[in-house]
């Protein structure tokens, strides 16, 4: 195993905020959406602690979107351009894991500094943080305060239709949070990729650290 | 007028402003029945300051609003009446002598309460928007039963929708559009909405508005100190507000004309389209978000579960095969 630098510092700390972030505001969500339900903090503090954390969160953001604009890191955002390439790496990747990973055949995607995610991943990373995450925030910044908005949530279609699109990414969120820990435990060892959150290497065989990024594209 | 007490009394009644108030068809004898019209004006009255004729005026409002009158009997105004304070209000305190016409209860508040909106930004959070949208007695009457009434509102005239002398027929075909007879359902909600606006004209919507269920009621209020500040008595499913709704629209004398509807209609999915703009967190839950909520709750712990199963099993199933391990096989990487 060769030793590979895949996450950059700035990646790594907005990561882990993200996520610390992210649990934070489902959890205020919910005590806010189902104060009935659950009573574990009152409605007053869930609303000002998730507003709080709503705020860090699109700080955050930025963190993570100057980092990979200023950086050649954002090559592993660009968008594979020939649409027959990215449909048949994305069809390997769930053939991978829909089937292969249970025969015990090797993943089809190898990380490179410049190719971190595999096809699935990268679509899904860019609709994620290039439009759901930006809409989330926008959504929950025009309902922090709907009277000074109260003229861009009109332009949306009223406050019913903001808070129904913010609830609906709450949910797919939801669903990220639980669906993520376990693909980020399917590497060679079930800890090594939240290991290299951390310390920024990842664990890689030496044929593929060894190739030059064209010739480790799984297409 | 000159009083004793060195303020001074007006006896002008401005006939513009009486005509187009509340009580135009009362005349003038219905409140000042002790007036002999012979011997008026008298030589003498026994009026000792403005405050104390008002006082006693008060009485005359009492004869056709005894129901109000008792209420208010028990408010934190008629409490600090009697205790002398010299501003807490009577009848005409809030309601104006002879130009009485509906107010809404905020202007009628913030009419004395200047400071109501900085004192409640101190502790509630969007403060401007609750004032806007609750009405000061649904809080400040904290024993009375609330309502959610859905309003006609002009996004273009940015106001109220007021029905014309003559042409009021909102009721009549709110009354029409409900088969049942128990309110507005939310498809019956649509097409009332839908009948309201011609295709091609400038849409008129409903804002909804916490209010109580009877306005005598706002008689009632209660000290600050008693006074609802529990956010999940509105913000929860099921809150006692949002049980009881209501469509409505200005009448022609400035009255509410309100028509009942089912509280399905705050959360039904057709709200997204006959009420995108009255939203309460809480209180008009979407009953689709939460199974779909659930449903992904479900689903979202059962896809690592599942995956996991079957990669146990696999890895099972291929050992005793092979008679060696897959997991020798050249390692996979995924997040």
């Amino acid at each position: 195993m060769q030793k590979l630098y895949v996450h950059p510092l700035p990646v790594r700390i907005w990561h882990w905020i993200n996520a610390l972030g992210f649990v934070a505001l489902i959890l205020t969500g919910v005590q806010i959406r189902y104060v009935d339900l659950f009573d574990v903090i009152s409605f007053k503090n869930a609303i000002q602690l998730h507003n709080w954390i709503g705020f860090a969160l699109v700080g955050n953001f930025f963190v993570w979107f100057f980092f990979y604009l200023f950086s050649d890191k954002i090559r592993v955002y660009h968008p594979e351009l020939s649409p027959m390439k990215h449909f048949r790496g994305s069809l390997r990747q769930i053939q991978y894991y829909g089937y292969g990973i249970f025969r015990g055949d090797p993943n089809p995607h190898h990380v490179s500094a410049y190719r971190k995610f595999n096809p699935l991943q990268s679509m899904t990373y860019q609709i994620i943080m290039l439009l759901l995450v930006p809409l989330q925030f926008f959504t929950g910044v025009l309902l922090w305060d709907l009277k000074h908005f109260s003229g861009a949530v009109e332009f949306f279609g009223g406050v019913r239709v903001v808070d129904t699109v913010h609830v609906l990414l709450f949910i797919f969120f939801t669903a990220f949070i639980l669906v993520h820990p376990y693909l980020a435990s399917l590497a060679h060892t079930p800890l090594a990729h939240f290991k290299a959150m951390i310390t920024g290497y990842e664990e890689v065989d030496e044929e593929s650290a060894g190739k030059p990024p064209a010739a480790r594209s799984p297409e | 007028m000159d009083l004793p007490d060195g303020g001074t009394l007006s006896l002008h009644v401005a006939g513009d402003a009486y005509a187009k108030s509340v009580h135009k068809a009362n005349g003038c004898g219905s409140c000042h029945a002790d007036v002999d019209i012979k011997s008026h004006p008298p030589s003498r009255r026994d009026i000792k300051s403005a405050r104390q004729y008002s006082i006693e005026q008060a009485g005359a409002c009492r004869q056709c609003h005894e129901d109000a009158f008792k209420l208010h009997e028990g408010s934190v105004h008629a409490m600090r009446q009697r205790e002398g304070n010299p501003v807490a209000p009577v009848c005409t305190g809030c309601h104006g002598s002879h130009a009485i016409t509906p107010k809404t209860a905020y202007e009628t508040c913030v009419g004395c309460h200047a400071a109501a909106l900085d004192a409640h930004r101190k502790w509630l959070p969007n403060a401007g928007l609750h004032h806007e949208v609750v009405s000061c007695a649904a809080c400040h009457a904290p024993a009375v039963l609330r309502m959610i009434d859905l309003r006609l509102y002009d996004p273009v005239a940015k106001q109220w929708v007021a029905e014309k002398e003559g042409q009021a027929q909102f009721e009549k075909l709110a009354r029409s559009l409900d088969a049942d007879g128990k309110g507005l359902d939310p498809e019956e909600m649509r097409n009332l909405l839908a009948a309201i606006n011609p295709i091609g004209m400038p849409r008129k919507t409903l804002r909804g508005r916490v209010e109580l269920r009877t306005n005598v009621e706002a008689h009632q209020l209660s000290g600050k100190a008693d006074a609802i500040r529990a956010c999940d008595s509105c913000h929860r499913a099921g809150a006692e507000p949002f049980r009881n709704v209501t469509v409505s629209v200005t009448g022609p004398d400035g009255r509410s004309v309100r028509y009942r509807a089912q509280d399905s209609v705050l959360k039904a999915p057709l709200a997204m389209v006959a009420l995108p703009e009255f939203y309460a967190i809480g209180g008009t839950r979407s009953q689709l978000l939460d199974i779909l909520f659930v449903l992904v709750l479900l689903g979202g712990a059962a896809v690592p579960i599942g995956h996991i199963t079957v990669r146990l099993l696999a890895r099972k199933l291929l050992k005793r095969r092979a008679g060696g391990d897959p997991r020798d096989k050249p390692p996979a990487r995924d997040k």
